[in-house]
């Protein structure tokens, strides 16, 4: 018997009755306010920031105020945006990897915890999301969903081989209990609310 | 009343602690109870149940039956024995005598909480400040507290009773619900982290500003006290029942 | 020969006897407990979602073969090659071959508790396969050559010194450099070409989904995303346990897995893996090592509902005070003390004695295992499988004996030699005798309530028979 078959019958013969164990409906629980500023505080307590956006600035002009260092890689997978380099050339991980901010825009985001959706559809290349230093997530205000009870209603989820919630930076905490913003993904994580 | 009630003294307190025993009596008289000690008793078999050996518990179990159940009410100073009669006095033949007796056992605390519903006592008086502790087993398994981990509605039954008492003051550990680390036979075959958390159990109380641990399990004081005076950690425990009757120190 | 139990209280001995890693330690966890209770105050819901969780992981676990066979059917027909492990050798020859047929010389891997179990590192290592983990703590554990110490903070159990040693004999790093931030960007640095070049990539998995095929991954570094999706090959562990049902069951679990383990909301990244990217691979192996067995214990069947959230070591004060490798086995703390003896019965015969059976694991775990009521349980299980040493058996069978008999019971209370010479007084005493090592013993009295009693109510308390007979079940 393959290993499938005897652990599937094994299960089969331990298996506590079924009837004992109903599944209970899907919930929908916990508060349902899906607002901006709720997810702005989630995003501020995970550690994200969000793009301060003077009135009439361009999201160029509002870029390159949060990142003033000169010379730095910029590539924009994002209409708004126009970034220093072509997506074009960078084709793997490995020519992506010297970028120090990408631009994308987020399927939707989670006002409970901040959150914001990435798939290969805004993505292209997914390793970018994690290569780059830092990240701008443009998130429309229309696709903010209140919990992550709602948020595994959204499609998205049936339809993307690869979906992630960024919720922040990436962090550790594990050295003697420190904690550090920027471990082994990116270093920042900017969201600016922009209606698509 | 009219409740004719059996009092189960616990070896521990029997041995060590004699005056918990007289205290939890007294007080029992004082309000207005009939109270029979069957001078027979020895152990309800907690520490062997414990331990895994369910059936040599039988024995005591099976006395303790034979000692207790023609009784309204069984009532003993200890939340861990309760605990075991109650819920886990699984070594003997479930007759119609054990279960008389599982269901009416009770710990001290909650008697005079939930059954006679005393709110006063007048002729006590503790003009001291205490550190509460509530063993694991009347916290977690008979709920006379609200557990921290629940994020439940506060409620503490021992508190309750205590604020009947003149002049008494209460301390608030960091960490009220803590273990502090007795554990029956834990205590000797884990030494060395039983003995360092009834350590750090003492401490918080005394940094906390307890001149007094008060709790209604000897068992935990036993250890705590053994621990506080190994290194001078200046404080001071009494049994529940002693604050109850009016001990005055 | 028969293996030696863990001895977990000699190991205590030691890790307390370093106040300096036993204080951060100590308070480290409990620091986490205490976030964990903050997020636990600010929903309501709270109690409502564990009782969910409960419900889902029992149905599901009651129904593990039918959603194992979905999951399959779905995960497959979106390009997924899944594979089935029977035990630790099986999964390590199934990584091992997935590696070799594509020629994979360097693996890139994440934390995963399973592999731990299947001690896939030293398998790989021999047939040439350079393994590297890229979660902090878990490479600072493998550079240490040391078991994760906690399931969730692998290293919490060592402090930046440590760290800092140990990056600089294998990074080269300046070994007085005590900045965490520092030794963290080492790790960064380091880590990045290794990441960029690997052959393979490795992650374990949290959730996989039966109606999808999908598998989810949680962590907050973001090395598991990086292991994923920057090599061509992605390989994932996963306990065949950690199914759920539903998609829409997963905001259940979302919501309870970090707020219990660290006391954040969520973990830095949730990622949902449905299928492989053009031109990539991507495979499932779902292992069983034990797990299908523990399904046909009655009373341990639902420590299969756990979702590794560590919740129930951080509010542990034995673990707290003894540390995650003083348990000797992959799982340490309260979880891992009431299934490692699934594992091997003899060698963690020691585990479910290493607690106080206080309480606190079950009323913090999100999913309701009741993990002190396991512990008792197992210990009847360990005494009837002789498995509990021979002295303390026998003064725990002695000790019964005596408490049936009131008159030899009282005679023994009170101290006299006819009592006392039907005990095995030396093994008694010597055995007795650790509580004095850190703790004074009470104070003599001079009478015992007994005692008290009769000359203080002298007419009470008599009516009772001479002798009971002992009435045990069947």
């Amino acid at each position: 018997m393959s290993a499938r078959d005897s652990i599937l019958a094994t299960l089969r013969r331990n298996s506590p009755p079924p009837a004992d164990h109903p599944l209970p409906e899907p919930a929908v629980l916990g508060e349902a306010d899906a607002s901006p500023e709720r997810f702005s505080a989630s995003l501020l307590q995970m550690g994200g920031t969000m793009l301060d956006r003077q009135q009439g600035a361009t999201l160029d002009q509002a870029i390159a105020l949060r990142f003033p260092k000169p010379g730095l890689m910029i590539r924009s997978l994002v209409p708004e945006a126009t970034g220093t380099v072509r997506i074009a050339d960078l084709p793997t991980p490995q020519a992506a990897e010297p970028v120090d901010v990408t631009i994308v825009r987020a399927a939707f985001g989670i006002a409970e915890t901040g959150s914001i959706f990435l798939s290969e559809a805004q993505l292209h290349l997914n390793a970018i999301a994690h290569l780059t230093q830092h990240m701008v997530v443009l998130l429309d205000p229309a696709q903010i969903t209140a919990n992550m009870h709602t948020a595994y209603l959204r499609p998205e989820f049936h339809t993307a081989r690869y979906g992630v919630l960024m919720s922040g930076p990436s962090a550790t905490a594990d050295i003697q209990g420190v904690l550090i913003r920027g471990a082994q993904g990116v270093r920042s994580l900017t969201v600016c609310f922009a209606p698509e | 009343m009219g409740m004719k009630i059996g009092l189960f003294v616990p070896c521990y307190i029997d041995a060590f602690y004699p005056g918990v025993g007289i205290a939890t009596l007294e007080l029992l008289e004082r309000l207005g109870q009939d109270v029979t000690y069957p001078t027979e008793q020895t152990c309800c078999g907690q520490p062997m149940t414990n331990a895994g050996c369910v059936s040599d518990s039988a024995a005591a179990e099976a006395l303790f039956v034979k000692l207790f159940s023609g009784f309204d009410a069984i009532v003993m100073p200890s939340g861990s024995c309760t605990h075991h009669v109650r819920s886990h006095f699984d070594a003997i033949e479930q007759t119609d005598a054990v279960r008389h007796v599982r269901a009416n056992t009770y710990e001290l605390v909650e008697f005079l909480h939930d059954v006679l519903k005393v709110r006063d006592f007048p002729w006590a008086e503790f003009p001291h400040t205490v550190g509460l502790h509530n063993s694991c087993s009347s916290l977690r398994a008979l709920r006379t507290a609200s557990m921290s981990e629940l994020g439940e509605p506060a409620f503490s039954k021992p508190m309750t009773l205590l604020s009947g008492v003149k002049g008494i003051r209460f301390a608030t550990p960091a960490r009220p619900d803590e273990c502090c680390g007795f554990g029956g036979t834990f205590s000797v075959t884990e030494e060395a982290v039983s003995a360092r958390m009834g350590l750090d159990k003492v401490r918080d109380h005394f940094h906390a500003g307890a001149e007094y641990i008060v709790s209604a399990d000897s068992s935990c004081m036993m250890h705590q006290q053994g621990c506080a005076e190994r290194n001078r950690v200046d404080i001071r425990f009494i049994h529940i029942a002693e604050i109850l009757n009016g001990a005055r120190q | 020969m028969k293996e030696k139990p863990v001895n977990h209280a000699a190991a205590a001995v030691a890790f307390i006897a370093d106040k300096p890693h036993l204080d951060f330690h100590d308070a480290r966890l409990w620091d986490m407990r205490q976030k964990r209770d903050a997020q636990m105050h600010l929903l309501p819901e709270w109690q409502d979602l564990r009782s969910r969780a409960s419900a889902i992981k029992e149905h599901a676990l009651a129904n593990l073969a039918d959603y194992l066979e979905e999951f399959e059917r779905n995960a497959k027909s979106n390009g997924i090659h899944v594979h089935w492990a029977a035990d630790g050798a099986d999964h390590n020859r199934i990584v091992g071959e997935i590696l070799e047929a594509r020629g994979a010389k360097t693996l890139i891997k994440s934390k995963s508790m399973v592999t731990e179990e299947c001690d896939l590192r030293p398998y790989l290592a021999a047939r040439g396969v350079t393994v590297t983990e890229t979660d902090l703590g878990e490479r600072i554990q493998q550079l240490d050559d040391q078991l994760p110490s906690h399931i969730v903070v692998p290293s919490v159990h060592k402090l930046t010194s440590d760290v800092a040693r140990i990056f600089a004999r294998s990074y080269g790093t300046d070994p007085n450099a005590d900045d965490p931030h520092q030794l963290a960007e080492a790790q960064r640095l380091a880590a990045r070409p290794v990441i960029l070049h690997a052959d393979a990539g490795m992650t374990g998995g949290n959730f996989f989904v039966a109606e999808t095929g999908t598998f989810v991954v949680c962590t907050n570094e973001g090395n598991a995303d990086l292991s994923a999706t920057v090599p061509g090959v992605h390989i994932a562990t996963i306990g065949i346990e950690r199914v759920v049902p539903r998609m829409a069951d997963l905001g259940v679990f979302i919501r309870l897995l970090s707020r219990s383990a660290l006391g954040s909301p969520i973990t830095q990244y949730t990622s949902h893996f449905r299928g492989p990217q053009d031109g990539s691979e991507m495979h499932v192996v779902l292992v069983d090592n034990g797990r299908s067995a523990r399904l046909g214990m009655a009373d341990f069947w639902t420590s299969l509902k756990c979702i590794r959230c560590g919740a129930c070591m951080n509010t542990c004060p034995v673990y707290r005070r003894s540390g995650g490798l003083s348990y000797g086995a992959v799982y340490s703390g309260p979880i891992g003390a009431i299934i490692d003896p699934t594992f091997n019965e003899r060698k963690y015969s020691t585990l479910p004695y290493a607690s106080t059976m206080n309480g606190s694991c079950t009323n913090v775990c999100p999913v309701k295992i009741n993990i002190h009521e396991q512990l008792y349980k197992w210990r009847q299980v360990l005494v009837e499988h002789h498995q509990m040493p021979f002295v303390k058996r026998e003064i725990m069978h002695m000790a019964g004996k005596l408490m049936g008999q009131p008159k030899l019971y009282r005679a023994a209370i009170n101290g006299t030699e006819t009592a006392l010479s039907t005990l095995p007084r030396f093994a008694l005493y010597n055995w007795l005798n650790p509580w004095g090592k850190n703790r004074e013993l009470p104070a003599p009295v001079k009478e015992t309530f007994h005692s008290w009693y009769r000359r203080n109510r002298p007419t009470a308390g008599r009516a009772t028979p001479e002798t009971v007979k002992t009435e045990t079940k069947a």
